[in-house]
């Protein structure tokens, strides 16, 4: 398996994706240079977060929900706000993700967590008529 | 031991091994399905990076604030790109 370093490396670069290098390298800003500039902050905003999280807080109720909970609550958040095929289909996928090894996941109490923290960080795509 | 036997044995370690690959590919799947309908952003490259680093012990959220950052960052580089052009 890869490191957390090779595999931090490998989402710096995925998020630069679509980023036209040739008028970069004119400007004088190496592709290099921005992979550089990208782990620095990444590491920078891990590391942030993990010192944050070493200081004493008072328990919140939502710190110990369990992530597949979280997901039911932003299902059943889509289903008053009028998206209920959506809350359906939500429920239907988290039905069929097996917990434990069995599941091929070692992780997956975690992975959902992360999508909980990322839930509405984009834009809904636009709807086509 | 007959030759049917031994050519036996190779063949349900590949099918076991398939049947493991098959499983992890559609939990996934399934998984990439959830992170559409979340709206969260991430693609099957990122997603399948993410989900190794949360099974090196990568904190969840910490990662997320990871990936927001980044984001912050090439949406930068891209307006830079779009205002030189």
């Amino acid at each position: 398996g890869s490191s957390i370093t090779e595999l931090l490396g490998a989402l710096c670069d995925n998020s630069l994706t679509g980023v036209s290098w040739k008028r970069r390298a004119l400007g004088g800003i190496s592709r290099e240079g921005v992979r550089r500039a990208l782990r620095s902050r990444a590491y920078g905003a891990l590391l942030a977060k993990l010192f944050q999280d070493t200081s004493p807080k008072p328990p919140s109720p939502l710190n110990t929900t369990p992530s597949r909970n979280k997901m039911l609550m932003i299902s059943f958040n889509l289903r008053v706000s009028g998206c209920p095929e959506e809350a359906e289909r939500l429920e239907e996928l988290l039905d069929k993700l097996k917990d434990g090894p069995a599941s091929g996941l070692a992780e997956l109490d975690s992975v959902l967590e992360l999508l909980v923290h990322l839930a509405g960080s984009v834009p809904p795509p636009l709807s086509s008529f | 031991m007959s030759t049917t036997a031994f050519n036996l044995a190779p063949l349900t370690t590949m099918n076991y091994m398939n049947k493991n690959l098959h499983r992890h590919c559609e939990q996934h799947c399934l998984l990439l399905e959830i992170s559409r309908l979340l709206n969260t952003g991430l693609d099957m490259e990122s997603l399948s990076i993410c989900v190794r680093l949360c099974e090196q012990g990568i904190n969840p959220e910490a990662l997320s604030s990871v990936i927001k950052e980044l984001r912050k960052a090439s949406d930068n580089l891209k307006a830079t790109e779009n205002s030189t052009n």
